[in-house]
């Protein structure tokens, strides 16, 4: 038994540092991907394209990891959770990932167009800050720190604001007829894509939370629902009696 | 007699037996001093292991690099401090870690690989790691991977090569228009073309005097290391500055708002040295705003405070900052570690429109490390730039006996009597504004 356990933590060790590999892709992926986006620099925008392969790579084989994990070891309480959380970390990772080839995607659709430097900051700001989410959800995860986790969704009211500010920027600049429309909604577009990492890294924040208390968000909606549904019932039970 | 034999005999026997039994006595002691001598030998040789062990842990543990050793299985058994740091890496050096075990487990199967790891961070880092099998003859010892942290040996590679670029198209442009033109002008006949075209290559020609002269100025700072020291006040050295920027502000219509302390501050240095630096702060703070827009130079001490019974006429010393801020266009982050560089110029492509060779920060940094002082910068794309030159100095109250006539503008307004207030209506600031609008 001891011997099993042993072997079991390991591979939870494992992989924790499989997820940690990916988050640090995607850290990577970004700023990678707002260079490729501000100096139009196509040839890094196809590398960064072409790097995730390396990232679809470790999320199936961690999937698989787990699975098997999973299956053949029937692990429970705070491992069972600690492996469902990897398992659902992993998927955020991954989209994350997804999010930075959409940019780099977008710095393609727009080669060639000139904004202001004013845009150019919010951007780089945008991608800092997705980043600096990424890397504290990553913290949080490591240290099984719940308290940093679920501070995350506040810390992403700055990305959420300044997604609204860049969108702001881009109209006037449209407005003001410095770019033309196409280029106006691939911007916006790509705004809302360091947003979305944001979001992502705030999921995983609540996923630690979950691997670490045992709580999630969505049970006191879910709970809100269930008192809902019982108090609806009796007036239903109170009407058929009046 | 035979009594007397058998008494002989007796005593032979017994000095045998004593021999013998006093012969196998030393020999027991012999055995044991061995015994004990070869007991220390191998407790002497366990502590030299020990030691040996210990030295080497702690020479492969004091080198810059990363090491890390694996068996034949591929399997790490060792790996030195620096080497450290990459296994509890989370972020941006957990890609290191990935990078080290997979160059391993190659090596052990007995290649030799390298790869480049390149961190946007930030900050931006580069890993350069490789791995070798450890092989005598057909034995396989495992395997040893390297990691060196080559950012800044890539850097200065590429300073270098923006360097050599950069001066050959300074050089040559203006030199391929004086050749158009020169050519131009030795068949052309019209007066007005005529001189028209000389006055394009007095342009020219004064462009390429511009960066000898920039270059020059570069040199001569770079090598004046043990610069010659006096005092200099730092309110001429902002009016010096002020002056040689003031046509250059004048022409784009900014202003410049200067705002410096009620104290006298003096630093120990080389007026020509700080003025070009504090000049090139403005020249740029000029170049790189919009037409019509603000630049603010405010002069501060930091860390300097009067003890309550010190007697205020001694001068005081301090850290005196110079802060140039512009509305400009900005540095994004990853230009801001680089500007400093000679030739460096945040992507020639966009900034062609503004004139220079990209020597000024470089000739200000250089003033900043001849004085033991320093300069900083604080930008971001879009949100303009503020630079700040650090120097160590002495301060005092205007007004205070030993007040040299450096306090006192030669045109006859008190600078160091301008007080902290802002703006146009600061006494120097008068003169310039009223020159810039």
């Amino acid at each position: 038994m001891g011997e099993l356990r042993r072997s079991f933590h390991e591979e939870l060790e494992e992989i924790k540092v499989g997820i940690v590999q990916m988050a640090a892709l995607v850290t990577e992926a970004v700023p990678r991907a707002t260079e490729s986006l501000l100096e139009s620099n196509l040839q890094l925008a196809q590398q960064l394209i072409d790097a995730d392969d390396e990232l679809d790579d470790l999320a199936v084989y961690l999937e698989e990891h787990c699975h098997q994990v999973l299956a053949l070891q029937a692990p429970m309480a705070s491992d069972l959770r600690a492996l469902s959380s990897a398992l659902k970390l992993n998927a955020e990772l991954e989209r994350s990932g997804d999010l930075a080839v959409n940019i780099a995607k977008a710095t393609r659709r727009i080669y060639g167009t000139r904004y202001d430097a004013a845009l150019r900051g919010l951007l780089v700001q945008m991608s800092e800050e997705a980043c600096r989410l990424v890397r504290l959800s990553i913290d949080a995860y490591v240290d099984g720190n719940a308290g940093l986790a679920s501070a995350l969704s506040d810390i992403d009211d700055r990305l959420d604001s300044l997604n609204s500010e860049c969108v702001q920027a881009v109209f006037k600049a449209h407005q003001a007829g410095t770019i033309d429309l196409q280029a106006a909604v691939q911007l916006c577009l790509i705004s809302r894509y360091y947003e979305r990492i944001g979001d992502h890294a705030v999921n995983i924040g609540e996923r630690v939370v979950y691997m670490v208390t045992g709580w999630l968000p969505e049970y006191t909606g879910s709970a809100r629902l269930r008192i809902r549904r019982s108090q609806q019932l009796d007036n239903s039970t109170a009407d058929e009696r009046g | 007699m035979i009594a007397s034999f058998l008494l002989v005999a007796a005593g032979v026997g017994v000095c045998v037996i004593g021999a013998v039994a006093w012969r196998e006595h030393r020999r027991g002691v012999a055995d044991r001093d061995m015994q004990r001598r070869r007991e220390e030998e191998h407790r002497r040789q366990a502590i030299e292991l020990v030691e040996s062990e210990a030295r080497l842990q702690l020479s492969v543990d004091a080198i810059t690099q990363g090491v890390v050793l694996a068996t034949a299985d591929g399997v790490e058994i060792y790996r030195n401090r620096y080497a450290q740091a990459f296994a509890e890496a989370r972020h941006g050096e957990a890609l290191v870690e990935a990078c080290i075990g997979d160059l391993l487990a190659q090596a052990a199967h007995g290649e030799t690989v390298e790869r480049e790891v390149e961190l946007f961070g930030p900050p931006r880092r580069c890993y350069f790691v490789s791995a070798k099998p450890l092989r005598i003859d057909d034995k396989n010892y495992g395997a040893v991977a390297q990691i060196d942290d080559v950012t800044e040996s890539q850097r200065l590679d590429a300073m270098r090569r923006d360097f050599v670029s950069n001066i050959s198209h300074e050089l040559r442009t203006p030199m391929g228009a004086l050749c158009l033109l020169a050519e131009t002008l030795a068949g052309e006949s019209d007066p007005l073309v005529v001189s028209r075209l000389a006055t394009r290559v007095q342009a020219e020609a004064i462009r390429l005097s511009d960066t000898m002269n920039d270059l020059l100025e570069l040199s001569q700072i770079e090598s004046d290391e043990m610069i010659e020291r006096t005092v200099v006040s730092i309110q001429d050295v902002v009016r010096d500055a002020l002056l040689r920027v003031s046509q250059a502000a004048a022409n784009r219509q900014i202003q410049i708002e200067i705002s410096l302390p009620e104290l006298v501050l003096e630093v120990q240095g080389d007026q020509r040295q700080l003025t070009s630096a504090v000049f090139n702060l403005l020249d740029n703070a000029v170049k790189y705003s919009e037409v019509q827009r603000k630049v603010w130079v405010t002069v501060r001490t930091v860390r300097a405070a009067w003890a309550s019974k010190a007697p205020r006429q001694e001068p005081l010393e301090a850290v005196v900052e110079i802060e140039v801020r512009d509305e400009g266009c900005g540095i994004a982050p990853d230009h801001a570690q680089r500007i400093f560089e000679r030739f460096y110029r945040v992507d020639n492509s966009r900034t062609d429109a503004v004139a220079g060779v990209g020597l000024g920060l470089a000739i200000v940094r250089h003033v900043a490390t001849n004085h033991n002082g320093e300069v900083e910068v604080a930008s971001g794309l879009g949100q303009g730039s503020t630079f700040t030159l650090r120097l160590a100095g002495t301060l005092r109250l205007a007004g205070c006996s030993g007040v040299d006539s450096s306090g006192v503008d030669s045109s006859g307004v008190d600078i160091s009597g301008a007080g902290t207030r802002a703006g146009p209506g600061a006494g120097m600031a008068d003169d310039f504004v009223g020159a810039a609008v």
